[in-house]
């Protein structure tokens, strides 16, 4: 095993399978398994076949329900050798149980992932084919527990097995289980960041279907609920019966907990606490007013923190009654170039287009909004240009009286300066209702016909019949591709045969460099 | 006064008084002269012409110009001569004298030029006959010509000095004397001298004659025998019958030679007339014009299209449109109807749109794919209008990407030959699944198993020449270079021996040019020579593959272009050195415009070449987005500005490139020398890319933004925002010039070493920061017509503010302080003008085509044809210009009875009177006699 090349690896995962099926057939090779779990105890890069062989065996055996063993109170342990050899099998695997879970943590990237598959499908054959009877429906929420807590406990960042357990936590029981499990070991005082991050991923895992908050259109979901997905569901067991408002007040009691902890310590456990609040517990919140202090404070963060807090704001702002002073301000303030750079530049368009979409807002607040988006336009990549202008257009469009920034009706004064000052913190206060958007008209030359349009719609606003249209920033570098598929009619070449390597007319390259004379 | 006025200018005065004179006469009328005509009816409104008459002055003027005209001409009826006066001037008595001879003198100088513009022709202008010109055809090599005759002629024609001697000076007692045929007459002389020189010429003639038949003869022959010739030439025989043909080669070496010389002689003639070069240029000017404003067009492509949409909309028109734009419904009516089972036969838009009828569940999937389909289109930007061509062309434009997926196999199979056989089977699968989607051209399938063929019949014998090739593929680089070193000093001097060497690989390009291994020829033709040498081989391989040589050459050319790209992608990938960052770019500079004319052979292929190349680098790209590019890709932008018109508002390979170097410039990190050169490199390109249509390029202002935050020390407390890539606090100010660098010499250009520096020297920096304040500076000026130039560039203008000059070379410090001098006092001068919007105006209503209706006149006839009634008109009118003419007639007549009668009258009389003369002297003669008689 010191060297352990790829023919070996290939052997041992034939050799395993080959024991694993001897000791499905016949119990005379009962010792294979005793030494298919030896191979636990070996140093080893990869543990994945042995993960695979015991996943084999012990859903088999499950299947089979030679684990499966009828508890009478009072009774002694029989003593016969079937009983005997049941109660080994149990034990071993109780012992693979443990040893796969402790691999979650310990093993390296792809043994790791195998093993939380392993555990998951062990859990749903458990679920299936219960160890001991059991009347209604059966989950191991025992078992559940021991992986939550291989997730939490770890001292690394477990993200990428959350994020494969997110194919399992799509399972409604799984869900419902584990959020309850979830709930119950989730106090504990003064938490590691590496564990309140493991944590608020796995609660985001487990929040990725929709709990329905309310019951209220419960007839109209009786269809869907039968599509639900679910784990440990066999014909001719009770069915499994979800319940929302459970899972609800579970959610609830996990985020509680969360709450304590000092989630704004960190910039990046603050960032994955805003974006679970704001994406996927916001609407499942008893009391989301609660949140709102910690939504203050990250508000006045500043940078991408301030851009999802922003979300959790307006959800409080638009369905909670909460008033907070100068929102337009803080969003106005976000509008930097250094927006770009963040991940959630979208979303804080979208945002951006929500909340500017009220038809009560001051005009020189709008217009100071109109300016500042197409200043940033002026410096944006393309793609975000575009969408700016897209905002611009929308603005334009549901502010009538901004019209006068694109088409001044009187006669033109010839100004001297801008009367748009950037630099002015209070929106309204930047005199831009009376300066016009030269920058979208500037824009119009962008080298990107796509900008170059867009810039034109805005412009051509003032035309009664157009709609404002929801704000898309297209992905990055998609652009390239999507230019090469546009279909040309002709292409066009110099008409002017180059001599050497420098243009008749318009040469730069040589004009900066010293190369290509 | 007024008198005296007039006796001063006495011939106007003249006029004058004629012309009263005439009108008094007119305004005189004589009331016995009038005569008034009974009008019947009055009717209303009528302009009666003929209700007073003048008969007496009528007839008059009837008989006066009757006299001129029929009198004249009776008069000189029977008469040969006429007397006509034609001098200038002469019957115009309102001339004087000397005006007269004016007016002559004039008309005779007139005359005078007019002829001599008849018969002086080549005065001015040059003659042609069948483009060539007269003076060139003067050469008169037609072998008919008379030239020759005429010399022979003279000889023939003119007499003899025997002659001439004897003939015109002999004579006289001593020659006769002295004359040894003794008396001969001079008329035999001359006799004898006449037949033998008429012997002479019709010998001649005969001779001349035959010779033509002759030449005509084999002329014709041989234009029979061109074909047979030509053709066998063509065909290229086995070696077997070169040995045959070996031993009787030296034999037919003249032959063959004399056959040659035949077959290349130029035989066409010229179709167009020879221009001079002034209209030469003239035209070629134009030409240049032309396309020049195509270009423009093209760069203000979305106006003009603005423009012409509204016209295809054009479609019905209500009489009651107000032309508000208002549309009542778009889509076409259609009628419902239904087929055998009863269900509604509805066109597929329709039936989406309204499908809703039909059911719930399916109207809502469509709505959702419909809005999507939508917003992609809007997407897509209305330019595209071609993506709404019809679905055929979609799938014309799969088999293209077929093709080039194709193609792009095809290269890399060249590419790595050494596992052929693999990839015959990749091509064998991928021909067979075209062939299932039937998308691929038959032409492309069978030449594409050809080249299957041919590589697995040249597959063994190439082997082993591609190992070695490879091998030497890989020390590629450095021969290259130590040849260009050691070849870089022998340069001029062997001249020759490279014509020699080169004509040497020509022969080799040319015959072992196997379609499969054109990559690696390729390699070896160039490898090892110098740039010149290289352009040279270029050029004759380009030109021995002509497209007018042979069929496939274009294609062959095609591929010339692909190998070409990957030669360069060659050239410049793993540069190190400076030396070979010079030699590659001197190689590309000698490449770059046979680039050109083989991309212009066969535009569309090589655009598609071209493009697959950019989309290999741009994923090569996508994988590490932080690392800018190395030359292997930007050299390619440059290609790129070489080959296309990179003005245009969008265009198929430019726009790609753009967004490429855009993305270069706001995704990747700048912090190392080797990332900064690159940077300046993409931006001055983006700046050619930009030159003539004046475009917005942000990131290109982001960047050198950015680099001019990099050469600036900047504090915490008062910072200056960058743009993304650049970040505020976190970038290290890598270009900041610490040491003083006053006494350095002033550098203006970025140099190859800045390509392959390792570290940022300070002439590094220096070069840096100069050259994007003047590539700013250029940025600057470009945009100086938009308003919000000041909010564009004054983080620039603040950023320069805070470099540390006096650190800098003088020279170099004094620049940067004019163009920061120079963009301040712009930026003050600057005014806004509120954007307002263009006036429309007012649109007129549509006027229609007025419906006019004859006008009610009772007529009967009215209800005729409209042929029918002209032709009545035109009748009735020759009816009455034949009566007019008739009427005409008859007066003539009277006119001339009268006349006759008049001299017949006065003949009769002059004879009475005579006759009375004749009686009256006979009277006195007798009277005489009588007397006489009674006197005897």
């Amino acid at each position: 095993m010191a060297a352990p090349p790829y023919n070996s690896s290939k052997m041992i995962s034939a050799q395993l399978r080959n024991k694993a099926n001897e000791f499905l057939d016949s119990r005379k090779h009962a010792n294979n398994l005793a030494d298919i779990l030896q191979m636990f105890e070996m140093e080893s890069d990869n543990y994945t076949p042995v993960l695979l062989t015991i996943e084999v065996i012990f859903t088999e055996l499950l299947k089979r329900g030679d684990l499966f063993e009828e508890i009478v109170p009072l009774k002694p342990n029989d003593v016969t050798p079937e009983g005997q050899y049941k109660r080994w099998l149990r034990e071993c695997y109780e012992a693979a149980w443990s040893r796969t879970v402790s691999c979650m943590t310990k093993a390296r990237g792809g043994s790791r992932l195998q093993a939380l598959v392993t555990a998951c499908k062990l859990l749903q054959a458990e679920g299936r084919y219960p160890l001991e009877p059991q009347n209604g429906y059966s989950f191991p929420a025992g078992r559940l527990k021991t992986i939550f807590n291989a997730f939490l406990d770890s001292e690394i960042l477990m993200s990428a097995p959350i994020t494969r357990f997110q194919e399992f936590s799509e399972y409604k029981d799984v869900q419902q289980y584990g959020l309850k499990v979830l709930a119950a070991m989730s106090y504990r005082k003064s938490p590691t960041p590496i564990f309140m991050q493991n944590y608020l991923e796995l609660l985001d895992k487990l929040l990725t279907t929709d709990i329905m908050p309310e019951i209220k259109n419960k007839d109209k979901d009786k269809d869907d609920d039968k599509e639900d997905k679910v784990l440990c569901a066999v014909k001719g067991q009770p069915s499994f019966a979800y319940n929302a408002i459970i899972c609800r007040r579970h959610a609830n009691r996990c985020w509680a907990f969360a709450c304590q902890w000092p989630l704004c310590a960190e910039p990046r456990t603050q960032k994955r606490a805003l974006l679970l609040l704001v994406e996927k517990l916001m609407p499942l919140l008893m009391k989301p007013h609660l949140a709102t202090d910690m939504l203050c404070d990250s508000l006045d963060a500043g940078g991408p923190i301030s851009m999802l807090a922003l979300q959790g704001v307006l959800e409080l702002v638009c369905h909670h009654n909460i008033d907070y002073p100068d929102i337009y301000e803080r969003l106005y303030a976000m509008f930097e170039p250094e927006m770009f750079a963040t991940r959630h530049k979208r979303r804080l368009l979208h945002l951006a287009d929500i909340f500017l979409s009220s038809t009560h807002l001051p005009e020189s607040l709008v217009a100071a909004f109109a300016k500042r988006l197409s200043r940033l336009a002026l410096v944006a990549p393309p793609e975000d240009t575009a969408a700016l202008l897209q905002l611009v257009a929308n603005l334009l469009l549901r502010h009538p009286g901004l019209k006068r920034m694109i088409c001044y009706d009187d006669t033109p004064a010839i100004m001297s300066s801008d009367p748009y000052v950037m630099e002015e913190t209070s929106a309204c206060a930047s005199g831009a209702l009376s300066s016009s958007l030269w920058e979208v008209s500037a824009l119009r030359r962008h080298w990107l016909p796509a900008v170059a349009s867009a810039a034109d719609k805005v412009l051509a606003a003032a035309d009664p019949r157009a709609a404002p249209v929801t704000v898309q920033v297209p992905d990055e570098l998609m652009l390239f591709d999507a230019e090469l598929k546009k279909r040309f009619k002709s292409i066009e070449m110099n008409f002017i045969r180059p001599v050497g390597a420098s243009l008749p007319s318009g040469e730069r390259l040589a004009h900066y460099w010293e190369i290509a004379t | 006064m007024a008198k005296t006025k007039i006796k001063r200018n006495s011939g106007l005065s003249d006029k004058v008084n004629n012309k009263k004179k005439v009108d008094l006469n007119k305004k005189k009328l004589n009331p016995f002269e009038v005569h008034i005509n009974r009008e019947k009816f009055k009717v209303l409104g009528q302009k009666s012409k003929h209700d007073r008459g003048l008969p007496g002055v009528s007839r008059a003027k009837a008989i006066q110009k009757r006299k001129e005209t029929i009198g004249t001409e009776m008069k000189l009826m029977h008469k040969t001569n006429a007397f006509i006066d034609r001098r200038i001037g002469e019957k115009n008595n309102q001339l004087s004298s000397d005006d007269r001879v004016l007016a002559r003198f004039a008309a005779e100088r007139i005359k005078q030029y007019s002829k001599k513009n008849i018969y002086n022709l080549a005065d001015d202008e040059i003659l042609t006959h069948r483009g060539q010109t007269l003076e060139e055809i003067e050469k008169f090599d037609d072998p008919r010509s008379s030239d020759e005759e005429d010399e022979d002629g003279r000889k023939m024609g003119g007499l003899d000095d025997e002659f001439v001697s004897e003939g015109h000076f002999g004579g006289g007692v001593l020659s006769k004397t002295e004359s040894k045929d003794g008396a001969r007459s001079h008329k035999d002389l001359i006799e004898q001298l006449i037949a033998e020189s008429k012997k002479r010429k019709a010998e001649k003639q005969k001779e001349k004659e035959q010779t033509l038949d002759l030449t005509e003869k084999l002329d014709t022959e041989w234009k029979d025998l061109q074909p047979v010739v030509f053709k066998r030439t063509k065909v290229e025989e086995p070696s077997l019958i070169d040995k045959i043909l070996d031993k009787a080669e030296k034999r037919n070496e003249d032959y063959d030679r004399a056959m040659r010389e035949l077959k290349f002689d130029r035989r066409g003639v010229p179709s167009d007339g020879l221009k001079n070069e002034e209209k030469v240029a003239k035209e070629e000017k134009q030409r240049l014009e032309k396309l020049e404003m195509e270009r423009e067009m093209r760069m203000h492509a979305r106006e003009i299209d603005k423009s012409s949409m509204p016209k295809e909309q054009n479609k019905h028109r209500s009489a009651d449109d107000l032309d508000d734009n208002f549309e009542l419904d778009d889509g076409p009516d259609f009628m419902l109807a239904y087929d055998k089972d009863g269900k509604p036969l509805v066109p597929e838009h329709i039936f989406k749109q309204n499908s809703g009828f039909l059911s719930s569940k399916t109207k809502f999937n469509e709505g959702i794919s419909d809005s999507s389909d939508a917003d992609n289109e809007h997407d897509e930007n209305e330019e595209s209008d071609d993506e709404k061509e019809s679905s055929d062309e979609d799938d014309e434009e799969q088999d293209g990407h077929n093709i080039i997926g194709n193609d792009t196999e095809d290269k890399l199979n060249i590419e790595c030959e050494t596992d052929v056989k693999e990839k015959d089977q990749n091509m064998e699968s991928d021909s067979s699944t075209s062939h299932k989607e039937k998308s691929i051209d038959d032409n492309d399938m069978t030449e594409k198993q050809n080249d299957d063929e041919k590589l697995d019949i040249d597959n063994d014998i190439n082997l082993d020449n591609n190992i070695n090739e490879s091998e030497d593929e890989a020390d590629d680089d450095m021969i290259n270079f130590k040849d260009y070193q050691g070849l870089k000093q022998s340069d001029q001097e062997s001249e020759d021996e490279i014509m020699e060497n080169d004509e040497v690989e020509e022969r080799i390009s040319s015959f072992f040019d196997v379609l499969n291994s054109e990559g690696d020829n390729l390699k070896e033709l160039l490898s090892g020579k110098t740039p010149q040498q290289q352009s040279l081989v270029l050029e004759r391989l380009i030109k021995s593959y002509d497209p007018s040589r042979a069929e496939n050459n274009k294609e062959l050319l095609c591929r010339l272009y692909a190998h070409l790209l990957q030669y360069i992608d060659d050239l410049f990938s793993n540069l190190e050195e400076e030396d070979e960052v010079l030699n590659s770019f001197k190689t590309f500079k000698k490449i770059a415009p046979y680039m050109y004319d083989l991309a212009l052979s066969n535009v569309l292929i090589c655009k598609k070449y071209l493009c697959e190349l950019l989309k290999k680098k741009h994923e090569d790209f996508k994988i590490n987005k932080k690392r800018v590019p190395d030359l292997d890709t930007l050299i390619f932008f440059k290609l790129v500005s070489l080959l296309y018109a990179t003005s245009d508002y969008r265009h198929p390979v430019a726009t790609p490139c753009f967004v490429f170097m855009s993305e270069i410039l706001t995704k990747c990190q700048f912090q190392s020398p080797y990332s900064i050169s690159r940077g300046i490199f993409i931006t001055s390109l983006l700046l050619e890319y930009t030159v003539l249509s004046k475009r917005l390029v942000p990131a290109a202002i982001n960047f050198l933004r950015g680099i001019l935050f990099l050469s600036t020390e900047t504090s915490i407390l008062n910072p200056i925002q960058v743009i993304p890539p650049f970040r505020l606090h976190k970038d290290k100010k890598v270009l900041v010039l610490e040491d003083d660098c006053n006494k350095m010499a002033e550098m203006y250009k970025m140099a190859a070493k800045d390509l392959v520096a390792k570290e940022a020297t300070n002439e590094f920096k220096i070069r840096c920061v100069i050259s994007s304040v003047n590539m700013l500076h250029e940025m600057f000026e470009n945009f100086g017509d938009i308003e919000c130039q000041e909010c564009l560039f004054a983080p620039h203008i603040q950023l320069l503010n805070r470099l540390n000059l006096e650190l800098y070379p003088k020279k170099v410090g004094f620049r940067i302080s004019e163009v920061i001098q120079d963009m301040k006092q712009k930026l003050e001068t600057k005014t806004f003008t509120l954007l307002t919007k263009e006036k429309k105006k007012p649109k007129a209503l549509k006027l229609y085509e007025p419906d006019i209706q004859e006008v009610f006149t009772g007529r009967k006839h009215s209800k005729l044809p409209r042929e029918k009634l002209e032709s009545n008109k035109l009748k009735h009118k020759h009816k009455r210009e034949m009566k007019g003419a008739l009427r005409e007639i008859r007066r003539d007549k009277a006119f001339i009875a009268s006349v006759k009668i008049k001299q017949k009258i006065q003949s009769d009389n002059v004879r009475k009177e005579k006759v009375k003369q004749i009686y009256k002297e006979a009277a006195i003669q007798q009277g005489e006699l009588n007397k006489l008689k009674r006197m005897k």
